[in-house]
């Protein structure tokens, strides 16, 4: 009766060591990364929330602020009428007026287009045709060359000089122009994410079984049947990557502002992430905690953004990720 | 004693090879002899002072390779009469500003840094840098050698807080073969705005893309016409803006009025980023630049053929920028007084007039307003005469990079939206009063 017992608890015993090495050993693989983690993004993440209750210009202690830098930000008195002679409100808009439509309507644009450009080009490199390989490479070749280096390359081909307008006979002022300059740099992003995308997708529909094709044929299916019926529904999960993705990046779309644009002209091309390095670093006055506020209210727009976006992608079908 | 003529003799070849390749960039050569030379004393140096040095950090962009090898020559010199300190240069490439405010939030900032003018105020509210007067007083600095608008520029509450190491100003630069092209005489000094206007008209030919004047929304280049206009960019105490004053505002009609007639226009008109390039493919006749643009024709576009003058004067006289970047102290420093000898060295006479004849910048110094190398270079003198001639540093208080992009976005909506001047400043004016009032 008693020798049962006991083994069970030496085994346990044994376990339990077994058990403590194994996590010993697992976190001693995990602590470089551990390390890196958490000081250069737990920390600073932390530490970015703190100043965001504070006024803090680099040069002089952070002074406790409050809230007052999410109002700042938000500028809830410039979203209501005024009477002509009341006071201005002690804050910028340029956030509510220009980054916040702006960033959206970069985001409503991008997304739905670069999905489905990749989208369309992933089925067609999926087909048998000639020189697949070779087209494969060529799209994916932009997503492996700097957006620096791509959007220098744009700007030259977008001046008024340029391929673009001398191909087309066109006399637009691209990026110098507000009506365009925005548009022109969403070009850049979709030309430069496509191909990433592209991969995606051919991975999903590699993954696809060859036997629902061969059977929706036998079912007398036509091409489009099967691709609305097969290959969507069977695609959900990679879309709901793709698009998250898509999502994320374009919220926090930046590089090639900065390059190409530096927000101008007139504000046409400022973003959220934009205005935050603008705040953080270009101003004469550091406005750090104000930036610091309003990077935490991007980080909020995404995380609702997304749990939305996967209710709908999630809640239209039955398949799960 | 074969092995070593053999290395002569592979020398000799190199140096041979050497020589026929390259005859046309006898300069370089020259720099490598200087740098190994200077090597060597310093080597010297290290033996015989081997303990209690005084480490000094110094920090600035680096503009250019060439500028960065001339200043580590000159620190070099310095190391060579002064044992007892080591300079550590550390450029900061890329955002320099960023990266200097951050390195004094964490406290560790060099001694020494570049700080300018259009920065200063900032630094001055925050008191992160070190007043210089005993130091001066010390080695016998007077405020009075130097351009008087340059180094009061770098004053505040009485106590000078910088050196200021070099400086530039705007001049009328002008393409002589489009002048003589429309049979029209070069500008003077004594040009007016009506001879800048009678001559953009007689120069612009838009159906082939070239325009008398280069009028970019710079608020780098449009204040002097609101200074030549009796106006100012910001009130004395930089408590607010005059940009909607009367005499801003007909500035402003007069600038944008060049592209509005077509005889004007900005670089993006004609393909470009920047009117420097425009001007030395020969687009723009006339362009308002500084001394920078003078290295760069050199390099860029050996063959125009251009002069420059002063900026014509406007209605109420003369009014030009002044962009100037001078050195200051750490507060933090731990060696102020070693720190103080560079600065003092980097300043001096001696150094400032090596950096002259370099052609990278005019000195701040008004003993070298006489000096052989702006009688020679035409050209650096008009822009070193433009100091002393009713110039403004390019300044605007704490709220600078708002005023400039206010500026900016004034221009613009007249340019790119059609929206009438005196509305356009309005709205600048406000905005700019706006930020102000977020200081508080």
């Amino acid at each position: 009766m008693t020798t049962p017992s006991t083994t069970s608890v030496i085994l346990t015993a044994r376990q339990k060591a077994r058990r403590r090495r194994e996590a010993l050993t697992a976190y001693t693989f995990l602590l470089p990364y551990l390390f890196i983690f958490l000081i250069f993004t737990v920390f600073s993440i932390g530490y970015a929330f703190y100043l965001s209750f504070t006024r803090y210009n680099l040069l002089s202690p952070p002074q406790w602020w409050g809230l007052e830098g999410y109002r700042r930000v938000l500028c809830i008195e410039s979203w209501f009428p005024r009477p002509e002679n009341a006071p201005k409100p002690v804050c910028d808009d340029l956030f509510i007026r220009k980054a916040l439509p702006n960033t959206f309507k970069y985001t409503a644009i991008v997304v739905p287009t670069q999905t489905l450009i990749s989208l369309v080009l992933a089925f067609a490199m999926d087909q048998k045709i000639r020189f697949r390989r070779l087209f494969r490479t060529i799209f994916y070749l932009p997503s492996v060359t700097s957006s620096v280096v791509i959007s220098l390359i744009f700007v030259w081909l977008f001046s008024p000089l340029g391929v673009i307008n001398q191909i087309f006979h066109l006399k637009i002022n691209w990026l110098n122009d507000p009506r365009y300059a925005f548009y022109t740099i969403m070009m850049v992003n979709i030309f430069t994410t496509s191909g990433t995308l592209m991969l995606i997708f051919l991975a999903g529909l590699q993954d696809i079984p060859i036997t629902l094709y061969e059977a929706a044929a036998i079912d007398g299916a036509n091409k489009f049947q099967i691709f609305r019926y097969i290959t969507i529904p069977m695609l959900r999960p990679v879309i709901f990557f793709v698009v998250t993705v898509g999502i994320i990046g374009c919220f926090q779309v930046f590089d090639q502002i900065y390059v190409m644009t530096a927000g101008g002209p007139l504000d046409s091309t400022t973003t959220i992430a934009y205005l935050i390095y603008k705040w953080a670093f270009r101003d004469t006055t550091v406005k750090m905690g104000q930036a610091s506020a309003l990077a935490f209210i991007l980080a909020l727009i995404i995380f609702v953004v997304t749990m939305l976006q996967r209710r709908v992608i999630e809640g239209s079908g039955s398949v799960n990720q | 004693m074969k092995g070593f003529r053999l290395t002569l003799f592979i020398t000799a070849l190199v140096a041979l090879l050497l020589a026929a390749c390259a005859p046309a960039t006898p300069q370089v050569i020259e720099k490598t002899v200087e740098v190994e030379k200077q090597v060597v004393v310093t080597q010297e140096v290290v033996k015989e002072v081997p303990a209690e040095r005084a480490v000094v950090r110094l920090s600035g962009w680096a503009a250019s390779p060439e500028e960065t090898a001339l200043l580590q020559s000159l620190l070099l010199d310095f190391t060579a009469e002064n044992p007892d300190i080591v300079v550590k240069y550390e450029p900061i490439t890329g955002d320099f500003w960023a990266t200097l405010k951050t390195s004094i939030a964490a406290g560790t900032e060099p001694d020494i840094y570049y700080m300018d003018i259009f920065q200063f105020p900032a630094f001055v509210q925050d008191d992160v840098m070190l007043p210089l007067d005993d130091f001066m007083a010390k080695t016998g600095t007077k405020k009075e050698d130097f351009i008087p608008s340059l180094i009061d520029a770098f004053s505040a509450n009485g106590k000078v807080y910088g050196i200021p190491k070099d400086f530039n100003t705007l001049g009328l630069f002008y393409n002589k073969d489009l002048f003589a092209k429309a049979g029209l005489a070069e500008p003077t000094d004594d040009w007016t705005w009506d001879d800048l206007k009678a001559a953009a008209q007689k120069l612009s030919d838009p159906a082939n893309n070239v325009y008398g004047l280069g009028v970019p929304a710079d608020a780098g280049r449009f204040p002097i016409f609101v200074f030549q206009n009796g106006g100012s960019i910001m009130t004395p105490d930089f408590q607010d803006t005059l940009l909607d004053a009367p005499e801003a505002i007909e500035a402003g009609k007069f600038y944008t009025s060049f592209r509005a007639e077509k005889i004007g226009a900005i670089p993006a008109d004609v393909g470009e980023g920047w009117q420097g390039t425009v001007f030395g493919k020969g687009q723009f006749a006339m362009v308002y630049e500084g001394g920078w643009l003078i290295p760069y024709l050199k390099q860029q576009f050996p063959n125009i053929n251009y002069g420059v003058v002063t900026p014509p004067a406007g209605p109420k006289g003369e009014g030009n920028l002044i962009f100037t970047v001078a050195y200051v102290i750490s507060k933090n420093s731990k060696n102020p007084e070693a720190a103080w000898r560079v600065i003092n060295y980097l300043t001096s006479e001696a150094a400032q007039r090596k950096v002259m004849e370099s052609g990278f910048a005019l000195p701040t110094r008004l003993s070298l307003q006489e000096s052989d190398y702006l009688k020679t270079n035409p050209a650096s003198a008009a822009i070193f005469r433009g100091a002393l001639q009713g110039a403004r540093p390019f300044m605007w208080g704490l709220v600078g990079s708002d005023v400039n992009d206010q500026m900016t976005k004034a221009l613009e909506r007249v340019y790119l939206e059609n929206m009438s001047v005196e509305e356009s400043f309005k709205q600048a004016a406000e905005a700019i009063r706006q930020k102000l009032a977020e200081l508080k």
